[in-house]
């Protein structure tokens, strides 16, 4: 675990230098540059080989109060069980310290002991995903009984963790007890059940849009 | 092992002493449900009368329940049980603490913490999962509260849930507090972890919490709660002001939403509206609570609301003050209710305007809040400020303080309504400079030390309940003779909150009284506000309710700011509750099924448990006359009128008695002295208690 976490925060902090470069512009920016969304795979002109998706979830960080409610709710309904680690749309681990982890002036970063903002964070269902990509064992996909949400076939699924490593967010996360990559669906139920009302399913074609508008945090 | 539902399965044992660190099976306290059951009977078994609470002897435990983590609103309270530095015979008491760290504990596989023993340098707990180590703190010694988790957070993780202690703490100052969260503290128990050199304890909990019956049921249950029973913070469950979906409202109602009030710095600003019963994605917004501690003039600064894991309550403000930075403190604050009013309590000439009309206490809160969550000082429920201004006022500061000393302290400052004063006075507390950081001591022992008499103990002005060195908490102002009566039960402040609950729920006392009938037998056992009546065993039954409720709470463990759900928002339920909601969460997660009466059993159990213990802790059967005693102002307060009389919240001595032989019979406790009955004890399963106390010859 402390190694496992240890290599998850550096390759974490990796990916995201590499991608604040990309971008030249910082997170929660209401600006949103072509190769954020090309990263995202939503201006990508290669093959797409995953039906488009229907709906997104976005989170508004203006209206989360971090009371992970959504986690219980995600755990609850897909596995049967409260696991805020293995849930598909992350506040808890970013509650204290924002999405980057404690810095030498966290007082003024995100986080309850910095800005008191919050990062929660949620599943793009990009076009081309890389954790599909990513996956040796052909185990995401998009399922059209779920709008084309890009999911885990547990039957498939290795539990190598090369989703969790290949996405940008570090999104799915391989439950410890069932050794299977979690990730998000597009269900909505988090949404359904967030009482500040902080969370949205909305028409994946409206992902830059929701992207651009103010309030919802690019996560 | 096999699966356990909703319990972890196991405690975690540190030895501090030696470095051991053990794993036992919770079941064997089962009986007792989690949190303070679990601690009371840790304490009961191991510890020895007469330890000192910052000797290696004595333990602390941190208790989660079966409830904890289980995704059961307001479900992450940690409760801490040691002997209490303050009180005067350091008897056992708890702590509490919000935040994730209770859920974290449970995700972790531990339903409790016991730590003993005593490190020989600053250490801290590093719990990720099963993998538990001791690590040096050197580096961390010295460190505020925040610097602590920040580089706790920096070894561990981002994703770390972090209980911690401040200098206050590590100087052993008996005011002081264990925080996680940047502002969630279980007050006057930070010293015994000063004491022990346990400088933090960092989770990381990656494992589930199991439910044994359908998650479908959690859910719906979860659903049901949010739509049809809770309100806002308190469960108050009309709104503060006239709306056209509600038909009664009460100014006091902490549920603030309306139209044109906002999280005035959210990004956009977050209008909390007028927001009816039944829809789960508005509960959060009920309650403003920045405009409810802080007045009008924090709207604007009003980032958003806060609070524990679970809970979609938001009790806590978060805001950003720019102007607090001129403090040299950060302008980020979070906090609620007496987080707040200590500080500016200790200003006891008033705050002047500092940057704005009307932003005086404003700023002394919230800058005070910080200096104090930074340090860790605890307040022991807003007697510090009161015990400043009794010693400043008298004269007695200039008595007992030397010339140089006195001089030293800026009171110029404090005469001028400057906040900055503030500053100046959480040090020396903190850092015990000089015969003035006495006051970090507590009531009694300041009283002792400095020689304060009848005036001080038994002066209204002061608010001491009680001459073990606790405040009023919702006391004889709330449900007369039924706050009286649970204000003298515990070893501190009460912290239940369930009367104060229903009597400020907003709904007019009719419908309360209806309410109460049918709890407890009699619209007799609720008094109309400073209307009040003779005792009555409704009265009694409404108390042994409240305290029942409130230790099953601790126990299970759910906020008893919130819990139990007596009454509703939703006026097609004719504005009634569910109390039987307890149980239904507990046959869900537990599988077993678990009845209203079987858990009020159980609660019954641990609270008499801590009543053994406080007599055996005690060495005497007397309880009646020397616990459960209030201070005089009680009785003597208005005298030009007599108790009973509208418009007075005094109460009468005799009456008092009465109360006590009614509660006490209640209780199955001796009516004469107030002590646990062999018979009671074994009624309880507490057999072992009885054996102890008839060896001590402490039965009644």
């Amino acid at each position: 675990m402390e190694e496992k976490s240890k290599k998850k925060f550096l390759e974490r902090e990796t990916t995201r230098r590499e991608f604040l470069k990309l971008t030249g512009k910082g997170f929660g920016g209401a600006v949103i540059s072509m190769s954020i969304l090309s990263m995202l795979g939503c201006e990508s002109e290669q093959t797409v080989a995953y039906a488009l998706p229907s709906g997104l979830l976005v989170a508004d960080a203006s209206r989360c109060t971090g009371c992970q409610r959504c986690e219980i709710s995600c755990t609850s309904i897909h596995d049967e069980k409260i696991q805020p680690f293995i849930s598909r749309i992350k506040v808890s681990e970013n509650y204290n310290f924002g999405t980057d982890g404690p810095r030498i002036d966290y007082y003024r970063q995100n986080g309850q002991f910095g800005n008191l903002s919050m990062s929660p964070e949620t599943c793009k269902q990009c076009r081309d995903p890389y954790c599909g990509r990513a996956c040796p064992a052909g185990a995401i996909y998009a399922d059209p009984k779920q709008g084309n949400a890009r999911v885990v076939d547990t039957s498939k699924c290795v539990g190598c963790g090369a989703c969790e490593e290949a996405c940008p967010w570090h999104l799915p996360t391989i439950d410890p007890e069932t050794k299977k990559s979690t990730k998000c669906v597009a269900c909505g139920f988090c949404a359904e059940n967030c009482p500040t009302g902080a969370l949205r399913m909305i028409p994946w074609e409206d992902v830059k849009k929701a992207m651009r508008r103010s309030g919802y945090r690019f996560s | 092992m096999a699966v356990s539902y909703g319990w972890a399965g196991k405690i975690l044992r540190v030895n501090l002493s030696n470095g051991r660190i053990t794993t036992e099976d919770t079941s064997k306290y089962k009986d007792y449900i989690g949190g303070m059951g679990i601690g009371y009977k840790v304490l009961f078994d191991e510890v020895p009368v007469g330890t000192h609470p910052h000797d290696a002897k004595n333990k602390i435990v941190f208790g989660t329940g079966p409830l904890t983590g289980s995704g059961a609103p307001c479900s992450s309270r940690t409760n801490v049980t040691s002997l209490f530095p303050t009180n005067p015979m350091h008897l056992v008491a708890d702590s509490h603490m919000g935040g994730n760290f209770a859920a974290s504990m449970k995700y972790a596989g531990y339903d409790a913490i016991i730590v003993e023993g005593k490190a020989r340098g600053p250490v801290w707990l590093r719990i990720e999962d099963e993998k538990v180590s001791i690590e040096d703190a050197s580096k961390m010694w010295g460190q505020g509260i925040y610097n602590t988790t920040a580089l706790v957070a920096s070894e561990m993780g981002k994703e770390a849930s972090i209980a911690a202690i401040g200098q206050a703490g590590e100087n052993l100052v008996n005011l002081s507090v264990i925080m996680n969260g940047y502002s969630h503290s279980a007050g006057g128990h930070g010293s015994i972890l000063g004491a022990k050199k346990l400088k933090a304890i960092g989770i990381i909990g990656t494992g589930s919490l199991k439910i044994a019956g359908n998650s479908k049921d959690l859910l719906d249950t979860n659903s049901y709660m949010l739509k049809e029973l809770i309100g806002a913070n308190n469960n108050h469950v009309v709104p503060s002001t006239p709306q056209p979906w509600a038909e009664f409202d009460s100014k006091g109602s902490r549920w603030t939403a309306q139209k044109g009030l906002y999280w005035g710095a959210a990004e956009p600003p977050v209008e909390t509206g007028e927001i009816p019963p039944g829809d789960i994605k508005t509960v959060g917004l009920r309650t403003q609570k920045g405009v409810k501690d802080l007045g009008p003039v924090a709207e604007k600064y009003t980032k958003r609301m806060g609070g524990c894991q679970s809970c979609p309550i938001r009790c806590f403000s978060q805001l950003e003050i720019p102007q607090l930075e001129k403090y040299g403190v950060s302008r980020f604050v979070s906090n609620t209710c007496m987080g707040y009013s200590a500080p500016n309590g200790v200003m006891i000439k008033g705050t002047v305007d500092q940057f704005e009309k009307d932003d005086g206490t404003f700023i002394s809160k919230t800058l005070g809040s910080q200096l104090a969550d930074d340090y860790g000082v605890w307040c022991n429920y807003g007697m510090l400020g009161r015990e400043f201004k009794y010693i400043y006022e008298s004269g007695k500061l200039k008595e007992v303080l030397s010339e140089e000393e006195y001089n030293s302290i800026p009171f110029d400052l404090l005469e001028a309504g400057d906040p900055a004063f503030l500053k100046d006075f959480y040090r020396r507390i903190t850092f015990k400079e000089g015969e003035f950081s006495h006051l970090g001591d507590g009531t009694y022992w300041i009283a002792e030390r400095w020689n304060l008499g009848d005036d001080f103990w038994h002066g209204k002005a002061q608010k001491i309940w009680s001459p073990l060195g606790y405040p009023v908490h919702h006391s004889n102002e709330s449900g007369a003779q039924v706050g009286a009566l649970i204000s003298c039960m515990f070893n501190r402040d009460s912290q239940s909150h369930t009367h104060q609950n229903l009597i400020q729920s907003g709904l007019p006392a009719d419908i309360l009284r209806e309410v109460s009938a049918e709890l407890w037998g009699s619209e007799e056992a609720f008094d109309f506000p400073a209307k009040y009546t003779p005792m009555n065993q409704y009265k009694a039954k409404f108390a042994k309710w409240s305290i029942v409720r409130n230790v099953l709470h601790d126990s299970l463990t759910v906020c008893n700011w919130m819990w139990p759900m007596m009454v509703s928002p939703v006026k097609s339920r004719n504005y009634r509750g569910d109390t039987a909601l307890e149980s239904k969460y507990m046959s869900i997660v537990t599988g077993e099924n678990y009845t209203e009466e079987a858990l009020d059993l159980a609660a019954e159990r641990v609270f008499t448990l801590h009543r053994a213990l406080t007599v055996k802790q005690m060495g005497t059967v007397d309880m009646r006359n020397k616990h459960d005693v209030m201070m005089d102002w009680v009785y003597d307060m208005d005298t030009d009128m007599e108790p009973f009389t509208e418009g007075t919240i005094k109460m009468d001595r005799e009456d008092m008695q009465t109360a006590l032989t009614m509660f006490y019979e209640e209780m199955g406790w001796d009516k004469k002295t107030g002590a646990p009955t062999k018979e009671t004890l074994n009624r309880l399963g507490l057999d072992f208690a009885a054996r102890e106390l008839e060896s001590m010859n402490l039965l009644p």
